[in-house]
């Protein structure tokens, strides 16, 4: 009896730190972002309003602009950043001359912490900035990088991946090593071309990688906050405001916590949904693949 | 074991409330918080002369960025923080905190007969007195001298360095020599100076970029406030052909014209300026000890309006007011009424910051005393003119917030190139959205 009890204790011990951050710093906050939600204070009173702000969201044209930002914003960032981590992985597992140079430059956006590279690239965007000096040389006309409706929200776009793609790459070039070498050896002797290997072997075996590389970026994304906040305050004309930003605004300069919480409860279901899907759909390919 | 731990945890947190409430039954704190910077250290010099005064209290001072500062006041005062005694507020969030019942009202006791009444009305909400002046504000034109000349053209009358004026020849100035908007306008394309595609000189710029304190007078000298009366609906003001034209205006100083500098940040006017890159600026008065600190040679004139408009200016500071949760609302009043109806306590605090005072017997003195004959002494003058004649308060709204925030991104576009009518028209949607939300 003892020892099949004891390991169930040392389980639960051994879970329990991991367990308890779990709920203290991921579910309690949205069950407090839930419950805010249905309260509104108005003249320093809190009143109960029930679904009251979801329903004054389905009716705000701001919230339907920020949402339809956000989506288009990730549409294109995800994608971009994985293909360019895994583009890099490739690239940093080579053996050829100078590769610890390539390898050193590529992590260095790693060490850089994200407000530091953001004020760093807000100055080099500037009109009169580095970028646009240039662009100058060149002999082309200067962008209004970050001021303009049509370039700001790529610009961050940009900025954001240039900070996040080494990070992602770190994760893939672990799960390149995993693949054992005498696959791709037994390939060569098959005559499989190089993009054969690639889309036939290596990709395949590197979708647990990239599942959870996946999901983890696409939370980090439509999450991301600060370099809107630094560099544009989700203007010129609303093109950068994401919802994350929105909320933020509601919240903490406008003093609407009910509208803040409300918002965050439909990114937290958005978000939840989306990753669900991604784990069904490439499960399930995972399956059909063995 | 474990009970070992939680008793000498119990007994370590018991000796710690003995010995808090020992410490303040000795001294009373009253804590207060304030903007970093040149409030600060005002603050802390009117804080000493009340210590000296009352002993057994002490003023503590807590400090945030400007730009932090709006959220933590927010946030503390929601959350009912008995951490802050006294507030420190801005003139148009009175309503804001009042409304939402953060700020105790002002003891019956505290005598504003001293103060100019204008300040008093705006530190009410609802009839009733929440929040008290500090000091006033004024905005003036700044002019580099030497630009002007350089480009042969001849600057504004002004106030300059070498010459004194009495209230008199001021408010002769004020009212008879203003330069308008359009004279600007001229001069600033001549003072622009582009070397291949770049800006090397700036001819004009306004100090807080796109802010609502700044631009209010831009489109209300023409005839239309910036919101309603009922302080909830922009439609047919913000919009309105006054404030399309004074739009107008912004987007071609950026645009058009390119004769200013776009999303200056707070201080970089005044450096610009003083670097000779920046011609005129319109800005605070607090911007004279550090131009004088340096060797440009400049005049300060009356604030611009539109020819055929309205002379209206910039006015409204920022006032102090009690935290409906502190358990020490006595002496917070005390130390409230020293800051603002003392001689003693309004004197260090305008010393200490060059700020226009609201205090009544203070006025009289920059009006009369011969120490506000010289320059730049003598700007204040421009501004006991200004408070009493042209001065316009910002609108009064529980949404003051959204409203502030509507405006800098609709002005910030603008400069930016987005149509004006588009711009004005999405700042009215989102004001009226958000407004309806607390007015509800």
């Amino acid at each position: 009896m003892t020892t099949r009890r004891t390991p169930v204790f040392f389980a639960v011990l051994c879970l329990a730190p991991a367990l308890l951050g779990l709920v203290v710093f991921r579910l309690y906050p949205i069950a407090l972002a839930v419950s805010d939600s249905l309260f509104n204070v108005v003249r320093g009173d809190t009143i109960f309003v029930g679904i009251g702000n979801y329903l004054a969201l389905a009716a705000d044209t701001t919230f339907w602009k920020s949402l339809q930002v956000t989506l288009w914003f990730n549409l294109l960032m995800n994608p971009i950043q994985i293909a360019l981590a895994l583009g890099l992985a490739l690239l940093y597992v080579q053996k050829f001359r100078g590769i610890t140079l390539y390898r050193v430059l590529f992590l260095i956006p790693i060490g850089v912490s994200l407000p530091t590279a953001v004020i760093i690239w807000r100055i080099m965007l500037t009109p009169d900035g580095l970028v646009n000096g240039l662009l100058n040389v060149a002999g082309l006309p200067a962008q209004p990088w970050l001021t303009s409706e049509g370039l700001a929200l790529y610009s961050i776009i940009a900025i954001a991946t240039w900070k996040g793609i080494s990070y992602w790459m770190i994760f893939i070039v672990g799960g390149l090593q995993n693949i054992s070498p005498e696959i791709y050896d037994a390939a060569r002797i098959d005559g499989a071309r190089a993009w054969q290997r690639l889309v036939y072997i290596t990709v395949p075996l590197l979708r647990p990688t990239l599942l959870f590389v996946l999901v983890a970026d696409v939370s980090i994304n439509f999450l991301l906050f600060a370099p809107i906040f630094m560099l544009t305050q989700g203007g010129p004309a609303d093109s950068t405001n994401v919802l994350m930003y929105e909320a933020y605004k509601s919240g903490f300069i406008f003093g609407d916590m009910g509208r803040a919480m409300a918002i965050i409860v439909v990114l937290v279901l958005l978000l939840l949904l989306i990753v669900g899907l991604q784990f069904r759909l490439l499960s399930r390919r995972t399956e059909a693949a063995s | 074991m474990m009970k070992m731990i939680w008793k000498t945890a119990a007994m370590a947190g018991l000796a710690a409330g003995l010995l808090a409430t020992s410490a303040l039954a000795a001294d009373k704190t009253l804590n207060m918080i304030v903007i970093e910077g040149g409030d600060t250290t005002a603050m802390q010099a009117v804080a000493d002369s009340y210590e000296a005064a009352h002993p057994g209290i002490k003023i503590k001072l807590q400090s945030y960025p400007f730009a932090q500062f709006f959220q933590v006041a927010e946030l503390r005062l929601r959350s009912k923080d008995k951490g802050i005694d006294l507030v420190y507020v801005d003139a148009p969030l009175v309503a804001s905190y009042a409304s939402r019942g953060f700020l105790s009202k002002i003891d019956q006791g505290i005598d504003t007969s001293t103060l100019v009444q204008a300040s008093v009305d705006a530190g009410k909400y609802d009839g009733t007195q929440y929040a008290l002046p500090i000091n006033n504000s004024a905005q003036v034109l700044f002019y580099n001298k030497a630009l002007f000349k350089a480009a042969g053209i001849t600057p504004p009358d002004g106030l300059t360095a070498g010459q004194s004026a009495s209230q008199k020849q001021v408010d002769e100035l004020a009212s008879s020599k203003r330069w308008t908007w359009e004279q600007i306008a001229d001069a600033a394309r001549k003072l622009t100076v582009k070397d291949n595609g770049r800006t090397t000189q700036y001819g004009f710029s306004v100090e807080q970029f796109a802010e609502l304190y700044q631009l209010q007078p831009f489109g209300e000298s023409l005839g239309t406030d910036v919101i309603a009366p009922d302080g909830v609906t922009a439609e047919g003001y913000l919009d309105s052909p006054a404030w399309t034209k004074a739009a107008t205006y912004w987007s071609n100083l950026y645009n058009e014209w390119g004769v200013s500098p776009k999303g200056l940040g707070y201080g970089e006017a005044a450096q610009l300026f003083t670097t000779g890159k920046l011609a005129m600026f319109v800005g605070g008065t607090w911007n004279l000890p550090i131009l004088s600190a340096t060797s440009v040679d400049y005049g300060v004139a009356p604030y611009p309006y539109f020819a055929g408009g309205k002379v209206l200016t910039p006015t409204g500071s920022w006032y102090v007011g009690v935290n409906a949760a502190s358990a020490d609302q006595q002496d917070a009043f005390d130390f409230a009424k020293y800051l603002t109806t003392s001689d003693e306590g309004t004197r260090v605090w305008f010393k200490a910051l060059n700020q226009l005072p609201v205090y009544k017997p203070l006025l009289d003195e920059i009006s009369t005393s011969p120490a506000f004959d010289t320059f730049p002494q003598d700007v204040f003058r421009l501004g006991v003119y200004d408070s009493l004649n042209t001065a316009k308060a910002r609108p009064v709204t529980a949404a003051y917030g959204q409203l502030q925030d509507a405006f800098r991104t609709a002005f910030t576009d603008i400069s930016n190139g987005v149509p004006v009518a588009d711009a004005l028209k999405s700042a009215v949607q989102k004001f009226e959205a958000a407004a309806k939300r607390v007015a509800q």
